[in-house]
C-alpha cells in the first residue's frame, strides 16, 4: 500500500491561522504576555521528568509483541524472519490490572525482562500506539489529506524535532524547555532546570530556559580556573577573560557566552555533586544509556545543593534505525534500554525519590510491521514506556492496534496511525510535573485539539481538555 | 532543513594593498589598519583592485574596478595575514612554507596547484602496512582513527584532505553504526574514495558513494532485494531517502541562490513524496559486495556489483523520471543518479553546504548563486566540475572580503577537528612512532566532541540549518551549524584537550616550536607571528595587549621560560573567540 503525500502545505497554511488564534507574532513564537499572566509554578517538593530518547525509530513490532495465539500467529505471518518464537515470549507476558479487550495478551521482547518486575509492581505502564499528531486523525482523514499532519512524517530529523517540540526541523524550543520556562523561577539555580547528558537536544530548550549539557564523566573544570597556564596565573586569567568576554560578532559572542556559562555551571555542579554520597546502585559501565542515567541519578542526588525543585532531563541511545539486521541489532539495544531503566529506577528508590521521578521512552517514529528483508522501514506510531513510583503502572494506556497489514490502523506496511498523540502523553507528564491546565497550550501548542484526560497515567490528574471532535 | 537567509548588505572595499611582507615577524596584524589585502577572483579573472584604503565602493565604482581588473591581469600579492586566512578556508591553516607559497603564487594559482599535489599513503594501504589487518582487528575499529588523523594532520595534499573531510560530513558514513567485519577497512576505503573523487566530477562522486561498500552497509543498499508482492515485503528505503534528503536535493525546492522556493500560498514545495522514496528504493536493489578471497576483502575497496536476479524489474517513476519495467539494474542506476545529478536543486543545495564547511555559515544569496553557477557550468560548461565549485567557493569576493568589510554575523566557527589539525600542521607536529595514535576524539567533556568519520548519525555532527536556541544570535534567520556541538561540556573539553596537545602530551605528537621560542623574549613579535599563523591576523589590538602582557609575566629566564611563553600564547589564542570564529 502506498503512503500518500504529506500535508506540509496545508499544515503551514493553517499554522498561520493558529498563530492568529494564539495571538503570536509568528508561527513558532509563543505569546510571552500570555505566559506572564500565568503564575510562575512553584512547589515545595521535588519532581523530575526524564526523557529517554531512542534515536533512529524504535521498532514497535518487536518491542511489545502479541502473545495470545490468534494475534501471535498474525504477527508471525507478517514478520516472517523478524518474528520471535512464541516460546521465547513466555517469560515476559504482561498481566495488566485491567485485562486487554478481546482476550488479547501482549509480551515484552525477551530482552526487556528486567522491566517486567517494574510493570508488575505498578511502577511502569505502556503507552500504546503514540505518535506525533497535530489534530485527531482517522485513517480516512489521513488518506484524504483532510486534516493537518506533522510535516515530513517519515524523516528522522523532522520527526525527532516534532516529538520533542511539536514543531518541524528548525524549531528552537521543545516542550521540556517550555515546561521549564514556567517552572524554573521556582528553582534556586535555574541554570540546571533542564539537563542533557546527550548533547544538544531541542527538547530541553525553552524560550527563556536553556539546557545544560554534561558528559557521563560528570562536571568538567577548565584548568585555568584553578591552575596557572604554563606557569602563569596571569595567563590563566587572560585565557579565561578572552574566552568569556562579550563580543560584537554574534558567533563569537555565542561561543564566549557558552564558555562563561560552562565555567560557572560546571563549578557549581562539581561542588554540589562532590557533597553527596556516591550511589550504591550499580550501572553497567559498558552501556552508554546506563552511564547517562547514572549521571542523571547523581544530579538528582545533588538536587538539594543545586537548589532545584523541578527538572527535566534528556538522555538517548542510538542505533534504532534498523533497516537491516534487525534481529542482530535490536535485541541488544533493548537489553541496554531495560538494564539502564531498571538500574535508574533502583537508584531513585535508593535516593528516596522513586515517586518523584518519572521516566518515559520516546523515539522519532515506530517502524513498519512488514519487513523489507532483514529489517523494517520508517513508521509512525509506536509503543513507549512510562516508569516511576507515581505512575499508576501495571497498565496499558491508549488503544491497542489491530495486528494487521492493511488493517484499520495501518497507513502502509504496518506503519501505525497513532491513536494517542504525543501531546496527550506530554500533557500528562507536564501536568504531573505541575503545569496547570491553563498553561498547557503554551507548553504544547496543539494540545487543545485533544482530550487530555484519557490516559490516566497518574492519579488525580485534571488537565485542560476539549472534547475530541 | 534549508532556511531562507537574508544577509546584511556587504560593501566590497578596495583597499590599498600593503607592501608584501617577507617575514612573518613584521607587525602585520589587523589592529586598526584597514589595509589588509585585496579581493581577488578566480584564475580566469585576475584582479588588481585599486583605489584608496577607506573609500567605500559604490556599485558604479566597484563595477568599473572589476572591468579594469579583468583587463589588467595583474595579481597584487597577498599579505601574510590574508594568505593565512585563505589557508584557513581552503586547508587547515598552514606553516611558514604554506603561507609563503600562497603569497608567491597567489591564492588562485596556489589552489590550482593544490589540485595536482600528490597525496601520501592512502588510508587502506597505510593500515595494511601497519598491521591493522590481523585477525584480532576484524570486528574492531583499530587503525582507522590513526590513519584519519595522520591524513588530517600531515598529508601533503592539504586542500584535498580538507575537501575530503567536508565531503565526509555531507555524504556521511559513520563508524558508530557500521556493523560489518573489517569496518575499519571499509571506512578507510570510503575516505580514500572521497579523496580520490574530491577534484573530479560530482556525478562520479555520487556514483562512487552510492556503490561504496561502506555506504552500502551504512544506509542499506548492500543486499537490498527487490520487492516481493507475495509477502508484501518492500525494498529497504534508507538510501533512497537519504540520497535525496541529505546528499543531493534536500526536502524543499530551492532557488539558485539557496532560498526556499515559494509555491502556492507562499509555502515551500516538497522535492519528493514518500511514494517516490519507495520507487527510488527499488532502483537500489540487487547490489552487494563482490566476492573476495583476501583475508581483508579487497572487495571493500571496489564498487558493489549487481546481481540481476535480485534487482527489481518493476516500472519506477520519481522526480519526473521513469524507468521502464524490466530495465537492467545498471541502466536503472544511471537513470536515477543522472536524475539526481541534473536536478535544479543540486547546485545550490551542495554549493551552500560547501560554503558552510569552508568559509561562512550564512553566505549571501548572491554568493550561493555564484557557486551554484560554477556547479552548473564551470570549466567550460561542464556540470558538476568539483574544481570549479571549490574555486568558486574559495575565491569568491565574499570569501575574501577583509575583516573590516564584514558584518557582525560573518564567518563560521572552526570545527574542533579542524582546529586540532591546524595546530598540528602549523607547528609541524610529528608522531615519532608513525602511529598517529590520536584516537577517537568524540568524548565531549574530555576531548573534542567530534571525531572524523564518527558522526552520531547520518545527519553529521551538526545540521546545515541549526539555529541555536534562545535567539542567541539575535536574528532568527541566522544559522550556525557548529554551535550544535558547542555546549557546556565541549567548550571546556576542547580547551583542556587542546592544552594537552599543545604541551606535547597527545599521543607521541611532538610539535616544533623552535621558531617561536627563538622570538619569545619579545612578546609582541611572538604574538604577531602566532596571530598571523593561526588567526590570519584577525586578533584585535586589545587582545594583543592582553596576551602580550600576560606572556610577559612568564620570566624568559625561568626553566623552559621561552617554551612556556609560546605554549601559553598558543593556548590563549586558540581558546579565544576571535580564533574560534574564522572570518
Amino acid at each position: 500500500m502506498n503512503v500518500p503525500n504529506m500535508h506540509r502545505r496545508a499544515f503551514l497554511r493553517k499554522s498561520a491561522l493558529m498563530s492568529a488564534v494564539l495571538g503570536t507574532a509568528g508561527p513558532w513564537a509563543l505569546n510571552l504576555a500570555a505566559m506572564s499572566e500565568a503564575a510562575a509554578q512553584t512547589a515545595s517538593d521535588y519532581k523530575a521528568l526524564v526523557c529517554v530518547f531512542l534515536v533512529g525509530g524504535n521498532d514497535y513490532g518487536n518491542t511489545l509483541i502479541p502473545y495470545d495465539n490468534t494475534n501471535y500467529n498474525l504477527y508471525q505471518s507478517i514478520r516472517g524472519q523478524l518474528a520471535y518464537p512464541q516460546s521465547a515470549l513466555a517469560g515476559t507476558v504482561l498481566t495488566p490490572r485491567i485485562a486487554l479487550p478481546d482476550a488479547r495478551q501482549m509480551a515484552l521482547a525477551p530482552e526487556l525482562a528486567p522491566l517486567v518486575p517494574l510493570f508488575n509492581a505498578g511502577n511502569m505502564g505502556v503507552v500504546l500506539n503514540v505518535g506525533p499528531l497535530v489534530e485527531p486523525t482517522t485513517l480516512t482523514q489521513y488518506f484524504n489529506n483532510s486534516v493537518l499532519l506533522p510535516p515530513n512524517l517519515f524523516s528522522h530529523i523532522d520527526q525527532q524535532t516534532f516529538w520533542q517540540s511539536s514543531n518541524p526541523n528548525g524549531a528552537t524550543s521543545g516542550w521540556g524547555g517550555r515546561i521549564e520556562d514556567l517552572m524554573m523561577s521556582g528553582n534556586g539555580n535555574s541554570m540546571f532546570s533542564g539537563m542533557s547528558v546527550s548533547g544538544n537536544a531541542v527538547f530541553l530548550s525553552g524560550n527563556t530556559a536553556s539546557q545544560f549539557d554534561i558528559g557521563t564523566s560528570g562536571p568538567v573544570l577548565l584548568r585555568e580556573t584553578s591552575q596557572p597556564l604554563f606557569g602563569s596565573m596571569t595567563c590563566a586569567r587572560t585565557m579565561q577573560t578572552l574566552a568569556t568576554q562579550a563580543r560584537a560578532n554574534v558567533l563569537e559572542n555565542a561561543v564566549t557566552g557558552m564558555m562563561q556559562k560552562a565555567i560557572t555551571g560546571n563549578a557549581s555542579l562539581s561542588t554540589a555533586i562532590s557533597g553527596v554520597p556516591a550511589l550504591k546502585t550499580q550501572f553497567d559501565q559498558t552501556n552508554s544509556l546506563a552511564t547517562q542515567l547514572q549521571m542523571v541519578a547523581k544530579l538528582i542526588a545533588a538536587r538539594g545543593a543545586l537548589g532545584v525543585k523541578r527538572q527535566v532531563f534528556f538522555v538517548s541511545l542510538g542505533g534504532f534505525d534498523n533497516h537491516t539486521m534487525l534481529m542482530e541489532q535490536h535485541p541488544g539495544l533493548l537489553t541496554k534500554v531495560a538494564n539502564a531503566i531498571s538500574s535508574f529506577y533502583n537508584a531513585t528508590v535508593e535516593l528516596g525519590v522513586a515517586n518523584q521521578v518519572t521516566s518515559f521512552t520516546a523515539s522519532e517514529f515506530g517502524r513498519t510491521l512488514s519487513p523489507n528483508g532483514d529489517g523494517s522501514d520508517h513508521g509512525w506510531g509506536s509503543h513507549h514506556f512510562v516508569v516511576g513510583g507515581a505512575v499508576q503502572g501495571q497498565s496499558f494506556y491508549g488503544t491497542l492496534p489491530v495486528t494487521a497489514v492493511g488493517g484499520p490502523d495501518d497507513v502502509g506496511q504496518g506503519r501505525l496511525l497513532p491513536s494517542t498523540a504525543v501531546d496527550q502523553l506530554a500533557a500528562s507528564l507536564a501536568s504531573w510535573l505541575g503545569v496547570s491546565a491553563s498553561n498547557m497550550s503554551t507548553v504544547l501548542p496543539y494540545s487543545g485539539n485533544f482530550n487530555l484526560n484519557t490516559l490516566n497515567i497518574f492519579a488525580n490528574q485534571t488537565t485542560a481538555s476539549i472534547p475530541a471532535t | 532543513m534549508a532556511l531562507s537567509q537574508t544577509e546584511p548588505e556587504q560593501t566590497l572595499r578596495h583597499e590599498t594593498p600593503p607592501a608584501p611582507s617577507t617575514t612573518l615577524q613584521e607587525n602585520d596584524n589587523n589592529s586598526d589598519s584597514a589595509a589588509l589585502g585585496v579581493g581577488f577572483l578566480s584564475a580566469a579573472l585576475l584582479s588588481a583592485c585599486g583605489g584608496n584604503g577607506n573609500s567605500a565602493g559604490s556599485p558604479a565604482v566597484v563595477s568599473a574596478d572589476l572591468a579594469r581588473s579583468q583587463k589588467a591581469a595583474v595579481v597584487a600579492p597577498l599579505s601574510a595575514n590574508d594568505a593565512s586566512r585563505f589557508l584557513s578556508q581552503a586547508a587547515f591553516g598552514g606553516n611558514d612554507t604554506d603561507i609563503a607559497a600562497v603569497q608567491s603564487q597567489g591564492a588562485a594559482a596556489w589552489l590550482q596547484n593544490q589540485f595536482s599535489v600528490a597525496t601520501d599513503q592512502p588510508n587502506w594501504a597505510w593500515m595494511m602496512s601497519q598491521g591493522f589487518n590481523s585477525v584480532a582487528d576484524v570486528e574492531t575499529t583499530d587503525g582507522i582513527d590513526n590513519s584519519l588523523w595522520r591524513k588530517l594532520m600531515a598529508s601533503p595534499d592539504t586542500v584535498r584532505q580538507r575537501i575530503s573531510l567536508a565531503l565526509s560530513e555531507i555524504f556521511v558514513v559513520s563508524l558508530e553504526d557500521l556493523p560489518m567485519p573489517w569496518r575499519n577497512f571499509a571506512a578507510a576505503a570510503y575516505m580514500d574514495l572521497l579523496a580520490a573523487n574530491a577534484f573530479g566530477n560530482f556525478r562520479s562522486l555520487l556514483q562512487a558513494v552510492t556503490l561504496s561498500p561502506a555506504m552500502g552497509v551504512y544506509l542499506g543498499t548492500k543486499g537490498n532485494e527487490k520487492e516481493d508482492p507475495a509477502t508484501g515485503r518492500e525494498a529497504d528505503e534508507n538510501y533512497a531517502r537519504e540520497v535525496m534528503q541529505l546528499f543531493t536535493i534536500g526536502l524543499n525546492m530551492l532557488n539558485n541562490d539557496g532560498s526556499v522556493a515559494s509555491g502556492a500560498g507562499g509555502k515551500p514545495i516538497p522535492t519528493f513524496t514518500p511514494t517516490m522514496v519507495t520507487q527510488l528504493a527499488q532502483v537500489f536493489t540487487g547490489w552487494n559486495f563482490a566476492n573476495s578471497a583476501a583475508a581483508v576483502p579487497t572487495s571493500l575497496q571496489a564498487p558493489m556489483v549487481l546481481n540481476a536476479s535480485l534487482h527489481s524489474t518493476s516500472a519506477k517513476s520519481f522526480l519526473g523520471a521513469t524507468i521502464a519495467a524490466g530495465t537492467d539494474g545498471n541502466a536503472a542506476l544511471k537513470i536515477a543518479l543522472d536524475t539526481l545529478f541534473n536536478h535544479p536543486n543540486l547546485p545550490p543545495f551542495f554549493g551552500r553546504q560547501l560554503i558552510q564547511r569552508m568559509v561562512s555559515s550564512n553566505p549571501s544569496p548572491a554568493y550561493i548563486s555564484r557557486v551554484a553557477a560554477a556547479f552548473i557550468s564551470g570549466n567550460g560548461g561542464l556540470r558538476g566540475d568539483m574544481k570549479s565549485v571549490i574555486s568558486a567557493v574559495l575565491t569568491d569576493p565574499e570569501a575574501q572580503t577583509s575583516i573590516t568589510g564584514l558584518s557582525n554575523s560573518a564567518g563560521k566557527l572552526r570545527e574542533p577537528v579542524i582546529r586540532l589539525a591546524q595546530w598540528a600542521r602549523t607547528f609541524k607536529a610529528v608522531s615519532a612512532s608513525g602511529k598517529w595514535a590520536v584516537g577517537d576524539t568524540t568524548n565531549p567533556s574530555l576531548k573534542l566532541g567530534q571525531s572524523p568519520l564518527r558522526s552520531p548519525t547520518v545527519f553529521n555532527f551538526f545540521s546545515p540549518g541549526f539555529v541555536p536556541p534562545n535567539n542567541v544570535l539575535g536574528n532568527p534567520a541566522l544559522v550556525a551549524p557548529e554551535l550544535q556541538i558547542t555546549t557546556e561540556a565541549t567548550v571546556i573539553g576542547y580547551a583542556n584537550f587542546l592544552q594537552t596537545a599543545i604541551n606535547g602530551q597527545l599521543a607521541d605528537l611532538t610539535p616544533d616550536y623552535s621558531i617561536e621560542t627563538a622570538m619569545a623574549s619579545n612578546p609582541a613579535n611572538l604574538f604577531n607571528r602566532l596571530n598571523t599563523l593561526l588567526a590570519g591576523g584577525q586578533l584585535s589590538s586589545a587582545t594583543a595587549t592582553l596576551i602580550q602582557n600576560a606572556i610577559n609575566t612568564i620570566p624568559i629566564t625561568s626553566t623552559n621560560g621561552a617554551l612556556n611563553r609560546v605554549k601559553a600564547a598558543i593556548m590563549m589564542i586558540m581558546c579565544g573567540p576571535e580564533y574560534i570564529v574564522q572570518k
